[in-house]
């Protein structure tokens, strides 16, 4: 198109004032933050704290993320490749419908849902109970990292669930079909033909969606009590209970450091599309 | 093995299925019309609605904060379309130098965790006077679904058919004519989820609503946090049921409006 | 046609703002730290009563959260207009935990008011003049009194343990069935904690009396670590009113919960009847809670006003004990006259007032309160 650069650059540019002011402005302030001691002088004390007190949470936080993800992968691939091979219209139709209900539904109500959904005492014990298939006795709670990972997972793989399933089925069918008429099995095709094809549309709904585990407050705080806990309570005790940024701000960084973890796998799949 | 009987594997992994999905969501139905539950009972030992009363009480805060909620949300899409339409349209349609880098920093908000920026910005707005208002809120959600804005904006604009276009001009219609009769309107369905997204993540926002809102802006997520953490599970349950309608309404409709094609341009 | 209507609408909002201003009311704000149940006590009860005894006045009241992060959050709030130089600060009347009280009254936040309240001579504890060994007094007054206390269930416990060694020994023979909630979301697991180092700290009367000593630090080590194995074995809660909730639903059989909220729970019927209540030796730490006026507030003799009301005789009995279950904040003998003896013995269905007396303990004073705390999350949650 032959409209001007200038202009272009003038129609980006409120959208991109806001963003400098309200989130990259605060950003550079928390990773400054993280350096500026109590005394006054720069240095690695907040870090050297930070660890002291809630390294094992550090590393927690890696774990219950890591894990979501591979089980919300998990779950997108099964469930979207079925919508795309499966043979059966009926069964098709009644997990298209049924995936998607979580989609719209907040951290914070999932949180809730959950507390009392997988409690010692809660529905899904309760129900296994009724059935005859638990003693009441052996109940097992499950509020503590498992119940991080269930909630994360219910919530997050209806949307990269959307973001597979439509990528798939924007697929040429042509590929699969050949496949097919050569006599491959279904399971070979989902991941020989389609998920090649997919990887980045997966790529990019499991890197946001990561992230976005990554900033909840909800539902550590709500469902776990247990130490160890995810750094997002820490960094939100810190604050409310003690007012001290500097602790707070070197957790963000740590956590900054894991999210670039997955920029650079989100950089690197971008690349590959581009130079392909 | 005959079609029927393959439905007995089926007909299981389904209904295990549904029941993780629903399960959940059954049981915050039940809380909300539970008048005592005790443990050891299964189920409520008194069912009622007098929780209901409690939530819709005149010195109750559940409607002041759903109204809370939502005029927060409105205003949010609004600021965020305002600054998104023209941005979405020029990295759509011109050639900007350092393009994928821009579409990169719009990311910035969802890629980097957020809790360390909501900290700060409440402290900042401190000094402004701007924490604890409305306007302060509205800022913090704008900018965090400014990459949808942005970013679903871009992909609508893509997807509209230059050759419309063309032919708008080639007839003598001006530039910002073709934009509000041609372009504008092709690219509605895309804008229109944009705006969906923008306001469900606004009206479900927690995170920097407790840092930059509590306690004077009490959204309806937080009153239902704070009603959960105190263990009033019934008035937490209703005040879910309450956030939840706007949400399934806009998943109805935004099942028409969700087509394939735009949703794999978002991200090129 | 489009100029009718804006001129229409002009004059609706003329009058609307005019009937406005016609009855102008005057809004106090009161802020308070601490869970629901202290926001509703002044949505419910205090704030209507109020508003109903002064006319042109409302009473918004907001809650801050739970533990001494709601307190700090008032902190925060009056500190930064302080900073910013505002004349007149946006909250009349808080209510807060006693660290914080010791804090805002050395930062010079907060106004004397004691003495101009006719109700000021009915308090005459230490804790109106002392709050963990900051001098308060003439900033504070208590506005009730509370307690901890280990909440049981009688069917899972029959013979509930009646010290810390004894609930050590009962932990290791019943895994997960004791739950508290650590250091965060609620007083009710910090004070445990408190009462913890206290039974297992020689000399820990310094803790409660002073004087600080920075390398006193030392001598709660072992008891932290002592604490650290105890928690292999416990389940951590959410807060406060997480672990009556987790009591509640079974999941653990015994507890360290507020006894008012405890009381309260019951009496609403959402805390199965038959839990009772133990205060094991050699005792656990109560609070009060502080009404404050802040030294620039907009409405600081409405303020005053409020803060009779509340702490007046019959408000003390009526909503206090009565409604919540609370210790009085005033000398009991002005409060029990007020009520009849059956619900003044209420309070003390399950926890005499000897042993009240004997086992309940102040809270850690100065910095031994954040020290210990800070110890908690380096030795044993870590």
């Amino acid at each position: 198109m032959s409209e001007s650069r200038a202009f272009g650059l003038l129609l980006v540019a409120p959208a991109l004032a806001v963003l400098a002011l309200f989130f990259m402005y605060p950003l550079g302030f928390s990773l400054a933050g993280a350096f500026v001691e109590r005394g006054g002088g720069l240095g690695l004390d907040n870090f050297h704290r930070a660890f002291d007190l809630y390294g094992s949470d550090v590393g927690f936080t890696a774990v219950i993320i890591v894990l979501s993800t591979i089980a919300i992968a998990a779950m997108a691939i099964a469930i979207g490749g079925y919508l795309t091979l499966g043979r059966n219209a009926t069964a098709r139709a009644i997990l298209s419908a049924l995936y998607r209900w979580p989609l719209f539904i907040p951290f914070i109500i999932a949180a809730q849902c959950m507390r009392t959904f997988l409690a010692k005492n809660g529905f899904m014990n309760n129900t296994w109970v009724a059935m005859g298939l638990l003693d009441p006795a052996d109940t097992v709670g499950f509020l503590d990292w498992r119940g991080i990972i269930i909630t994360f997972v219910w919530k997050q793989a209806p949307f990269v669930t959307l973001m597979v399933a439509g990528a798939m089925a924007a697929l040429d069918r042509s590929t699969i079909e050949a496949a097919r008429n050569l006599g491959a099995r279904r399971l070979r095709i989902l991941f020989e033909i389609v998920l090649p094809q997919i990887r980045t549309p997966l790529a990019v709904a499991l890197i946001l969606s990561a992230v976005t585990m990554m900033s909840v407050l909800s539902v550590p705080l709500m469902l776990s009590g247990q130490s160890p806990t995810m750094i997002t309570v820490q960094m939100a005790h810190r604050i409310q209970a003690m007012g001290d940024y500097g602790v707070a701000n070197a957790l963000g960084f740590v956590s900054y450091m894991m999210a670039a973890v997955f920029a650079w796998f989100y950089l690197r799949e971008t690349v590959k599309e581009r130079t392909r | 093995m005959t079609p029927a009987l393959l439905w007995i594997p089926r007909a299981i992994l389904l209904a295990l299925f549904a029941w993780f999905i629903f399960g959940p969501l059954a049981n915050l139905l039940i809380w909300s019309v539970a008048e005592a539950w005790f443990w050891p009972n299964k189920l409520p030992s008194q069912w009622g609605f007098r929780f209901w009363e409690q939530v819709f009480r005149p010195t109750g805060r559940a409607m002041e904060s759903l109204s809370l909620s939502i005029l927060i949300a409105l205003l949010t899409v609004v600021l965020c379309l305002a600054l998104a339409i023209p941005a979405g349209w020029a990295l759509a349609r011109v050639r900007l130098p350092f393009r994928a880098v821009i579409m990169l920093v719009f990311l910035m908000p969802q890629a980097f965790p957020s809790l360390p920026v909501y900290i700060n910005i409440a402290r900042a707005f401190y000094e402004y006077g701007l924490n604890g208002t409305i306007l302060g809120v509205v800022l913090v959600h704008t900018t965090h679904g400014l990459v949808y804005a942005v970013w679903i904006a871009a992909a609508a604009f893509s997807a509209v058919d230059r050759e419309l276009e063309q032919a708008a001009r080639n007839i003598g219609a001006t530039a910002t004519r073709t934009f509000f009769t041609i372009t504008l309107p092709l690219a509605l369905p895309g804008l229109l989820v944009a705006a969906i997204f923008v306001f469900l993540e606004s009206l479900d926002e927690f995170t920097g609503s407790f840092f930059v809102g509590a306690p004077d802006i009490q959204t309806l997520p937080l009153l239902m946090f704070t009603a959960s953490m105190a263990g009033s599970y019934q008035i937490s349950s209703i005040t879910a049921l309450i956030l939840l309608v706007p949400s399934l309404v806009f998943m109805v409709l935004v099942q028409r409006f969700l087509k394939p094609e735009v949703l794999t341009k978002i991200g090129a | 046609m489009r100029k009718t209507l804006a001129l229409l609408l002009g004059a609706a909002i003329a009058t609307g703002t005019s009937i406005g201003a016609a009855t102008a009311q005057v809004t106090i704000n009161v802020i308070t730290a601490g869970d629901q149940n202290m926001v509703d006590y002044i949505t419910d009860y205090l704030g209507p009563m109020f508003e109903r005894q002064n006319p042109g006045v409302r009473v918004r009241a907001v809650g801050t959260g739970p533990g001494d992060a709601g307190s700090h959050r008032i902190w925060e709030r009056l500190n930064a207009q302080r900073q910013a130089n505002q004349p007149r600060w946006d909250v009349d009347v808080a209510v807060v935990h006693q660290t914080m009280a010791g804090q805002m009254v050395r930062e010079g936040l907060l106004q004397r008011y004691r003495a101009d309240v006719p109700t000021g001579t009915l308090v005459t504890r230490d804790t109106a003049r002392l709050a963990l060994g900051a001098d308060v007094d003439g900033f504070v007054m208590p506005m009730f009194h509370s307690q901890i206390a280990i909440a049981y269930n009688p069917q899972m416990v029959a013979t509930p343990p009646r010290s810390f060694q004894e609930l050590e020994q009962w932990v290791r023979q019943n895994p997960r069935r004791f739950g508290y909630n650590g250091i965060r979301g609620g007083m009710s697991g910090v004070g445990f904690v408190f009462g913890w180092v206290y039974a297992n700290t020689p000399g820990a009367e310094r803790l409660m009396n002073g004087p600080y000593d920075a390398n006193f630090r030392q001598a709660w080590v072992p008891a932290m670590q002592r604490l650290r194995e105890f928690n292999r074995n416990v389940v951590i809660t959410p807060g406060n009113a997480g672990t009556l909730d987790a009591l509640n639903r079974g999941e653990i059989a015994m507890g360290p919960v507020w006894m008012d909220m405890f009381y309260t729970w019951q009496a609403e019927g959402r805390l199965n009847p038959n839990m009772r209540l133990e205060l094991i030796a050699p005792g656990l730490p109560g609070q009060p809670m502080y009404y404050v006026v802040p030294e620039r507030a907009a409405n600081a003799e409405i303020a005053r006003r409020f803060i009779a009301l509340a702490t007046s005789p019959q408000v003390q009995a009526e909503g206090i004990v009565r409604r919540f279950n609370w210790l009085p904040g005033i000398d009991a003998q002005h409060v029990q006259p007020h009520l009849e003896a059956q619900v003044w013995q209420r309070l003390f269905r399950d926890v005499s007032p000897q042993t009240l007396a004997q086992r309940g303990q102040p809270m850690p004073m100065g910095n031994f309160f954040r020290e210990i705390q800070e110890d908690y999350e380096r030795l044993v949650a870590n």
